[in-house]
C-alpha cells in the first residue's frame, strides 16, 4: 500500500494535460482550443453550463472522444494516437463513474463490480462464476468500502440512486486507479445521498491519492469538495484557479450566457 | 424569431399540407392490393355456394372420420418424442446461430458496416427462404434424417430469431457497456458481461416463441420425410386412413396448445417480476439458508460464512436454487434432446465431398417446358395469400373490436371474445388445412380458408391490443359532442388505430404468401404442389425455378409491405 502509494505521488504519472484540444462534432464545436494542466493527485472540478462541454472533455481524458486537434496527456500517454492495447492499459488506470450509474440492472451487485476489473482480465466473461476468486474478493471488499456489502447479491437494478452511485464507485475502485474521471455524479441523486456520494469520493480520493476530475452543477458543493475548479463556457477553459478563497461571485462568471450565434452552434 | 403575433387579428386558415409521392403512391398501393384481393376471392371461387355444395362432402367426411383410431400409447410417445427432440434441438441451434448474427446487425455492437451488411442479409435470406425449401435441398444433400431436417428448421428461424434479437439489442441501454469501456474492456467483453445480461429476458422470449412456431413446422416437413408425428400424419393421410389421420392430427393440436400455454408461463415468469412471497417449503429453505451467514453489520464488513471465510457467492435460499433448477433443467432436457433427436453424421464428410456435384444438379435454375403452368401456379399462390388475408381481415375486425375492452358493449364480451381468438391461434394451420381438404377437396379453396382462420387468430388479436391502446381522451370528446357510439367509434377510435392496424394487415399478407407456398405440399393449391413434385421426380433444376420464383416474391411482397407501412406510419 505504501509503496503504491508513494508511486503515485510522482507527478507525472498523476499528470493530465490537454494541449491545444479542438474538439468539433460536425458543426458543433464542443472543446475550442483547450490547454489546461490538472492537479495530480488533488481533486479537480469542472464547472460550466449544459453543453459547456464538460461531458466531453472527461471523455477525452480516457479516449472515450478522440480530439480533432491537439492531443491529450493522460498519465504519460498521448490519448489521439494510442493503439487500441496501449488505450486499455491506460483506461485500466482510470476509473469513471457517470450520472446514470451505468449499472446492469439485472445482474448482481457484485458482478457488476466485478465488470470493473475487465481490463486487466483477458477473455470473454458471463455470470459471477466466469470471474476468479480474487477479483470476486476484491468486488466484496471493495462493496465493503462503500457501505454496500450487505446488498452484494442483490439486483443492482433494487438499490436506491445513491446505492447505485456507490456500487458504480465501488466498481471503479476494484480497477485500482490512480485517475477517477465522475461526470455528474450526483445530479440524479436528492440533496441527502449526494451529500453522502460526495463525502465518500472525497474520503477514497484522499486515501488513495488519486487524481480526481469530476464535472458538477452545484457550485456550493464545488467549493466545498474541490481542491481546484476549472470553468467552462462555450468549450473555453474560463476559469482555472484552486478552490481555496474563491467566492460564489468569482465562480459565477463561468456560467456568463454564451453570444446567441455562439449558443446555436453548440446547442443545436 | 419573427415579432410576436397579436392574438386579435384573425389567423389566416393554414394552407392544406399537400400530400406528399410516397403517401398517394403508398395509398395506391393499398388502394391495388385491395383490389386485387378481392378479385382473387373471386377467382378462387371462394362464395356461400360452392360451401354449400361441399357441405355433403363434410358429412360424408366426418362419418369417414370415425371412430378414430388412435396408435398405440408407446408408439404415440416414441413420435411425440422424437418430434420434440427435433424441435428443441433446432431452436437451440437456431438461437447459437442467431446470436452472434444479431449481434453483427445490431448498430451498436457491429464491428462495422460491412459485417453489419452481411449480418443483416444473412438474416433477410434466412427469412425469405422457408423452411421446406431449405428441407428439400438439405435432403437433398445428406440424405433423409433428423440432422438436415433440424438444420433447415434452425437456419430459416435465423431470419425471425436473429431479426428480433438485433432488435432487442439494439433497443437496450448503453451506458453500461460504456462503463465497461472505459474500464479497458474490450468489444467482446463488453457484449459478454453487460449486452448478453441486459437482453436476456428478450432472448429467451423469443426463442420460446420460435419453439413454438418450430412445432408447427416441424410437423409439415413430415411431408418431406421428417421423423415425428408429421411423418406419420403425412403417410395416414396419403394412404387415405383419415381415422389415424384424423386422430393423430388432435394429438398434434393438443402438443401445440400444451406446448403454448407452458411457454406462455415460462415466459410470463421471466418477463414479469419474480414474487418474493416465501412461504411453504420456499420458506423453510430460505429460514435454513439464513442460519448459514452471519448477518453483516450495517454492510461496511464483507459477509462471511460460518466458518469465518468471506462470501463471495449468494447463499442457496429458494431465488437461488429456483435458478439453479431451472438452468439444470434446460441443460438437461437439450442433452436428453440431442440425444433423443438420432442425428446420423456418419456420412456427413461424403455428403460435404458430395456437396459441388449435388448442388450442380440445382444449376441452372430452368422451367423445363412448365414455364406457363409454374407462373399460374405461383400467380394463384399469391391469390390465396391475399384472398387469405382479406377473408381473414373481414372476419378479424368485428371479433377484434369486441374483444377490445374499451370499445366492447360489456368487458363479459370482451372476455368471450379475447378467448376466443386465443382458441384460434392455437390451431396449427396444417391441421385446419388437412381438415378443409378432406371437406373440400384438394385445390386452393382449402388452404385460402385454413390460411384466412389462422390470420383471424393474429390480426384480431392485434386489432384488439391497438384499439384498447387507443388515447381514451379522444373518444370521450368526441362523446361530449353528443356522437352516438357508433359515431365514436368511426371517427376517433378507428382513426387513431387505422395506421397500425394497416401496418398489421400488410405484415399478415407477407406472412400468409409465404405460408401458401408452404401449405401446397399437402394439395391445398399453388406452388408448393409442383415444388413437391419436382423434388420427388428429382428435377432439380425445376426445384431451383421455383425457389427462385418463391423467394423473389416473398421479397418482393415484403419490401412494398416494408415500404407502405414506413411511409403510412
Ligand atoms: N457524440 C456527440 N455527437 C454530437 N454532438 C455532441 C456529442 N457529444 C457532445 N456533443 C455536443 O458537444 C457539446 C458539449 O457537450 P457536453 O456533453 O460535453 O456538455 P456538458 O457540459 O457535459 O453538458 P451537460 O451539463 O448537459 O452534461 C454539446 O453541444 C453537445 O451537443
Ligand atoms: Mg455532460
Amino acid at each position: 500500500m505504501t509503496a503504491a502509494a508513494a508511486h503515485k505521488t510522482i507527478p507525472e504519472l498523476g499528470t493530465i494535460r490537454f494541449e491545444n484540444v479542438t474538439k468539433k462534432f460536425g458543426s458543433i464545436t464542443a472543446l475550442d482550443n483547450v490547454s489546461v494542466e490538472f492537479a495530480a493527485n488533488k481533486i479537480n472540478v469542472l464547472l460550466g453550463l449544459s453543453g459547456s462541454g464538460k461531458s466531453t472533455m472527461l471523455r477525452h481524458i480516457n479516449g472515450l472522444n478522440k480530439p480533432s486537434t491537439g492531443d491529450v496527456w493522460t498519465l504519460g500517454t498521448p490519448v489521439r494516437s494510442a493503439s487500441p492495447t496501449t488505450l486499455r492499459a491506460l483506461r485500466n488506470n482510470v476509473g469513471m463513474i457517470f450520472q446514470q450509474f451505468h449499472l446492469v440492472e439485472s445482474m448482481s451487485v457484485l458482478e457488476n463490480v466485478c465488470t470493473g476489473k475487465l481490463g486487466s482480465l483477458r477473455g470473454p466473461r458471463f455470470g459471477l462464476w466466469s470471474y476468479p476468486r480474487y477479483v470476486r474478493e476484491n468486488a466484496m471488499e471493495q462493496l465493503a468500502r462503500v457501505g454496500l456489502a450487505d446488498k452484494a447479491f442483490q439486483r443492482a437494478g433494487t438499490l436506491s440512486g445513491g446505492q447505485q452511485q456507490r456500487a458504480a464507485i465501488a466498481r471503479a475502485l476494484i480497477q485500482r486507479p490512480t485517475v477517477l474521471l465522475a461526470d455528474e455524479p450526483v445530479a440524479s441523486l436528492d440533496p441527502l445521498s449526494s451529500a453522502g456520494v460526495i463525502e465518500l469520493l472525497a474520503q477514497i480520493s484522499r486515501e488513495e491519492n488519486l487524481t480526481v476530475i469530476c464535472s458538477l452543477h452545484q457550485v456550493q458543493i464545488a467549493l466545498e469538495f474541490a481542491d481546484r475548479i476549472v470553468g467552462l463556457n462555450a468549450g473555453r477553459v474560463v476559469l482555472d484557479r484552486p478552490a481555496a478563497g474563491l467566492t460564489h461571485n468569482d465562480v459565477d462568471g463561468i456560467y456568463a450566457p454564451v453570444p446567441v450565434d455562439e449558443r446555436v452552434k453548440i446547442a443545436v | 424569431m419573427g415579432a410576436p403575433r397579436t392574438t386579435n387579428t384573425e389567423i389566416p386558415l393554414p394552407p392544406r399540407p399537400r400530400p406528399g409521392v410516397n403517401r398517394i403512391a403508398a395509398w395506391s398501393a393499398l388502394v391495388v392490393l385491395l383490389t386485387a384481393a378481392i378479385w382473387s376471392v373471386a377467382a378462387l371461387e371462394i362464395n356461400v355456394a360452392s360451401m354449400v355444395r361441399s357441405l355433403d362432402n363434410a358429412a360424408n367426411f366426418f362419418s369417414r372420420m370415425f371412430p378414430l383410431d388412435f396408435p398405440p400409447l408407446g408408439e404415440l410417445l416414441v413420435m411425440t418424442g422424437q418430434t420434440l427432440a427435433i424441435v428443441i434441438v433446432a431452436t437451440v441451434l437456431a438461437v447459437v446461430l442467431s446470436l452472434p448474427v444479431s449481434i453483427f446487425a445490431a448498430a451498436n455492437t457491429t464491428s462495422g458496416p460491412v459485417m453489419r451488411g452481411v449480418a443483416r442479409t444473412i438474416i433477410v435470406v434466412c427469412r425469405a427462404v422457408p423452411d421446406l425449401i431449405f428441407a428439400i435441398v438439405l435432403f437433398r444433400i445428406f440424405g433423409l434424417g433428423a440432422f438436415p431436417g433440424i438444420l433447415a428448421l434452425g437456419l430459416h428461424s435465423i431470419g425471425m430469431i436473429g431479426k428480433l434479437y438485433a432488435d432487442a439489442i439494439e433497443q437496450m441501454d448503453g451506458g453500461p457497456a460504456e462503463a465497461v469501456r472505459s474500464a479497458g474492456g474490450t468489444r467482446v467483453q463488453w457484449i459478454t458481461s453487460t449486452v448478453i445480461p441486459q437482453v436476456m429476458p428478450q432472448l429467451i422470449a423469443t426463442a420460446l416463441h420460435r419453439f413454438d412456431i418450430n412445432l408447427r413446422t416441424s410437423v409439415l416437413l413430415g411431408y418431406v420425410g421428417l421423423g415425428g408425428l408429421g411423418l406419420e400424419l403425412a403417410n395416414a393421410l396419403r394412404t387415405m386412413q383419415y381415422q389415424r389421420g384424423i386422430a393423430l392430427a388432435l394429438i398434434i393440436l393438443l402438443l401445440c396448445i400444451a406446448v403454448e400455454m407452458l411457454s406462455g408461463v415460462i415466459r410470463a415468469t421471466l418477463l414479469g417480476r419474480v414474487s418474493t412471497d416465501r412461504s411453504g417449503l420456499l420458506g423453510f429453505i430460505d429460514r435454513i439458508a439464513a442460519g448459514w451467514v452471519t448477518a453483516p453489520r450495517g454492510g461496511s464488513e464483507p459477509q462471511r460464512t460460518r466458518h469465518g471465510t468471506m462470501r463471495i457467492a449468494p447463499q442457496w435460499d429458494s431465488e437461488r436454487i429456483r435458478r439453479f433448477a431451472g438452468v439444470a433443467l434446460t441443460i438437461a432436457v437439450v442433452a436428453l434432446a440431442t440425444v433423443y433427436a438420432d442425428m446420423d453424421f456418419s456420412t456427413l464428410f461424403d455428403d460435404l465431398l458430395a456437396l459441388p456435384q449435388v448442388l450442380g444438379m440445382f444449376l441452372p435454375p430452368s422451367p423445363q417446358d412448365l414455364l406457363d403452368v409454374l407462373v399460374e401456379a405461383m400467380l394463384v399462390t399469391i391469390q390465396i395469400g391475399l384472398a387469405a388475408t382479406l377473408l381473414g381481415l373481414v372476419l378479424a375486425v368485428p371479433i377484434g373490436i369486441f374483444a377490445a375492452r374499451n370499445v366492447a358493449p360489456s368487458v363479459g364480451v370482451a372476455n368471450l371474445f379475447r378467448t376466443i381468438i386465443v382458441i384460434i391461434r392455437g390451431l396449427p394451420e396444417l391441421i385446419l388445412a388437412i381438415v378443409f381438404i378432406v371437406i373440400t377437396g384438394l385445390g386452393p379453396v382449402p388452404g385460402t380458408l385454413a390460411l384466412a382462420i389462422g390470420s383471424v387468430g393474429l390480426l384480431g388479436k392485434l386489432i384488439a391490443d391497438s384499439l384498447e391502446e387507443t388515447d381514451v381522451r379522444v373518444q370521450d370528446a368526441v362523446r361530449a359532442t353528443g356522437a352516438t357510439g357508433i359515431q365514436v367509434f368511426f371517427a376517433a377510435t378507428l382513426r387513431q388505430t387505422a395506421p397500425q392496424i394497416i401496418a398489421h394487415v400488410l405484415y399478415q399478407l407477407d406472412v400468409n404468401i409465404r405460408s401458401a407456398t408452404l401449405l401446397g405440399i399437402v394439395g391445398a393449391g399453388g406452388i408448393g404442389f409442383f415444388l413437391i413434385n419436382a423434388s420427388r421426380v428429382q428435377e432439380f433444376d425445376v426445384v431451383a425455378f421455383i425457389i427462385a420464383m418463391v423467394i423473389v416474391t416473398v421479397l418482393a411482397v415484403e419490401a412494398v409491405a416494408v415500404w407502405t407501412r414506413r411511409v403510412l406510419s
